[in-house]
């Protein structure tokens, strides 16, 4: 191999970047929660590749993409080619959120790096972009009806709503066009856009050098009047001089980013590549979920309600995206350390709790319409005459019992704590609120039952 | 640059990055301009009216002309049933006939509605649950009665209807009806 490689190198005359890339002296204190980074650029190249040799057999349109992706999965690495893309996607989208965390909460997009964290935040919404235009490409179930839901709140833009929409979805409605449309910003227009931003990204970060981690006691005491950049530069070299070659780090980048590649391989083998029946825009019963990713904003939705809720939902969006890729300039304090930040770690906490919170709720809450709540231990046999009734009829989707169904009505977890006997059958048959329908064609039996299952619940 | 005959090179060669300029303004405007007219198409085309709050755009405009839904008498008063129609339907290049569905309600002697099956707020697929009589959407809790009111949850506005008229004992369902 020596021969041919010196040939190259030879004409090329690129060892010796290279040597300087690898041997370059990092700050003393880059450990594991560096590598989220360069697993990212990995991810990515794995995406694009995998991405690349999924085209050769995919056709975008209502007809055939079903077809077509049926058609992949039976063909040899196939099913898990497209698994690997469709996992990777969404170790992608952690790394990237814990990547901009980890860089949030030790400050590193402090003076002079603020550029790379704004290309990093357009970074951050081009991966989301991939994501959303990803999986409307598999035309099943949930692409259909997730993209039907996505792009709605897309039109809670305040005037150009429907523009937005329809810009889009390439029209008012949800067909062809959009499938063409989405196969071409998923293919070209983003990559287009992540290509030059990593480039931008990868260069500003070499060639600033690896931001040193805070520490308590800083490398080289402050002298008073010394200007910002100065100040820096005595500190980054300070770092330098007390650190190891790139080399040492890579080694832990090479060890997590396999690890990373067989969790992905691990969950293709093991769950396959998710696909659901074939779109159906006739579909009734069928309860839209996005992928777990924008479940947090589709949980949301329950809680933010009113005439105006398209635009709270716009104006959180807009203000949310300007904080994060402006974060360098509003926060203009020199401090780095965490536990000296507490304003910064607190909205760090909050929008992490409230992300992480609203996904498990998402994930976990049943969807009204179709929950059935079951029996409970030491029910009498009328009481599960009268639970029955309450399944039948359908009840359970706008009442809460022991935390399944709906919540648009009160929930009934404690009626015969809350209610009379006689209150919950007047209700029940000549409702005090017009919400409510009246349950009048039930037989005597029937409701006699239901009142003694509802009573029962204390 | 040689100091002698400086002037004139110079004058020449500020001209020249001058022109370099325009040109490649003119190359890049010949080229954005169609291509970015074209990409946002969609968005200036559109014949949707600007309001401050946006309103969900159901999935199922392109349908149209009339269809028979079935015989009036096949229906129950007040018990909306799903049907799906055979519709001709425009979808970007791809034109013919698409199973179009809807709710169907009966609401007297000679009069029916029929509902566009997605909910208002975000455009899921509504289902009638015949003991509670709702329509209820299985994503934010929506919940609209049989004449297409919401009742709960966040829709913004009644279920869009198609145009209706009764043939001969039949039921017709035309044109989705768009109003404000």
């Amino acid at each position: 191999m020596r021969g041919p490689m010196n040939w190259i190198d030879e004409r090329l005359q690129i060892s010796p970047l290279l040597r300087a890339f690898v041997d370059r002296k990092l700050p003393g204190n880059i450990g594991w929660a560096h590598t989220l980074g360069s697993a990212t650029i990995l991810f990515l190249i794995v995406q694009i590749a995998t991405g690349i040799v999924l085209t050769l057999s995919y056709v975008p349109s209502p007809s055939a993409a079903y077809e077509s992706v049926l058609y992949i999965d039976q063909t040899p690495f196939g099913a898990l080619v497209r698994g690997v893309h469709h996992w990777s996607a969404s170790v992608l989208v952690v790394l990237v959120a814990l990547h901009a965390l980890r860089v949030f909460v030790w400050a590193s997009y402090r003076y002079p790096r603020e550029l790379t964290w704004v290309v990093g935040a357009l970074l951050f919404f081009v991966v989301l972009g991939f994501a959303f235009t990803g999986y409307l490409l598999p035309w099943d179930q949930k692409a259909y009806w997730a993209t039907v839901v996505g792009t709605n709140i897309a039109g809670s833009v305040p005037f150009f709503g429907r523009q937005m929409v329809e810009l889009l979805r390439g029209g008012p409605e949800l067909g062809a066009v959009t499938l063409a449309r989405f196969y071409g910003i998923h293919v070209w227009l983003l990559p287009a856009l992540l290509v030059p931003l990593v480039a931008f990204h990868f260069f500003a970060v070499v060639r600033q050098g690896i931001a040193a981690s805070p520490r308590r006691q800083p490398l080289v005491t402050a002298i008073p009047g010394e200007s910002r950049r100065d100040a820096y530069q005595r500190e980054y070299a300070a770092e330098k001089a007390a650190g190891r070659p790139f080399w040492h780090a890579l080694m832990k980048d090479a060890i997590f980013s396999l690890v990373l590649l067989g969790g992905v391989f691990a969950l293709t083998l093991v769950l396959g590549a998710p696909l659901e029946p074939k779109a159906n825009p006739n579909a009734t019963g069928y309860a839209p979920r996005p992928e777990w990713y924008f479940l947090s904003l589709f949980q949301l939705l329950w809680y933010v309600k009113g005439p105006f809720e398209s635009l709270l939902i716009f104006g959180m969006f807009v203000i949310g995206g300007l904080v994060l890729t402006l974060v360098p300039f509003i926060d203009r304090s020199r401090e780095r350390l965490p536990q000296r930040r507490p304003l910064a770690m607190a909205l760090a906490g909050v929008v992490v709790v409230g992300v992480v919170g609203l996904t498990v709720i998402g994930a976990i809450s049943s969807p009204p319409g179709v929950a059935i709540v079951p029996p409970a231990d030491g029910m009498t046999a009328q009481q599960l005459e009268g639970l029955k009734v309450f399944n039948a009829e359908g009840c359970s989707s706008c009442h809460q019992i022991r935390g399944i169904g709906g919540t648009s009505g009160p929930d009934l977890s404690r009626a015969g704590h809350r209610w009379a006997e006689d209150a919950i059958r007047t209700q029940i048959l000549t409702p005090k609120n017009n919400e409510m329908p009246a349950f009048d064609g039930l037989t005597p039996q029937q409701l006699d039952d239901l009142v003694v299952f509802l009573i029962s619940m204390k | 640059m040689t100091e002698q005959g400086g002037s004139e090179e110079l004058s020449r060669r500020t001209l020249f990055l001058r022109a370099l300029t325009g040109i490649g303004a003119a190359f890049a405007a010949a080229v954005a301009i169609p291509v970015i007219g074209f990409g946002s198409a969609p968005f200036w085309r559109s014949k949707a009216p600007i309001s401050l709050l946006s309103h969900a755009v159901t999935p199922a405009l392109r349908s149209s002309g009339w269809t028979s839904a079935g015989n009036l008498d096949d229906f129950k008063v007040g018990e909306p049933r799903f049907v799906s129609l055979s519709r001709e339907v425009v979808d970007g290049w791809v034109k013919g006939q698409e199973q179009v569905a809807c709710y169907v309600l009966r609401v007297g002697d000679a009069e029916a509605i029929a509902y566009d099956h997605h909910c208002t707020h975000l455009g899921c697929p509504l289902a009638w649950s015949g003991g509670a009589k709702r329509f209820l959407c299985p994503c934010h809790g929506g919940a609209f009665d049989a004449a297409g009111k919401v009742v709960a949850g966040p829709p913004p506005r009644p279920m869009l209807t198609y145009a209706t008229k009764i043939e001969s004992g039949e039921i017709m369902v035309g044109s989705l009806e768009v109003g404000a």
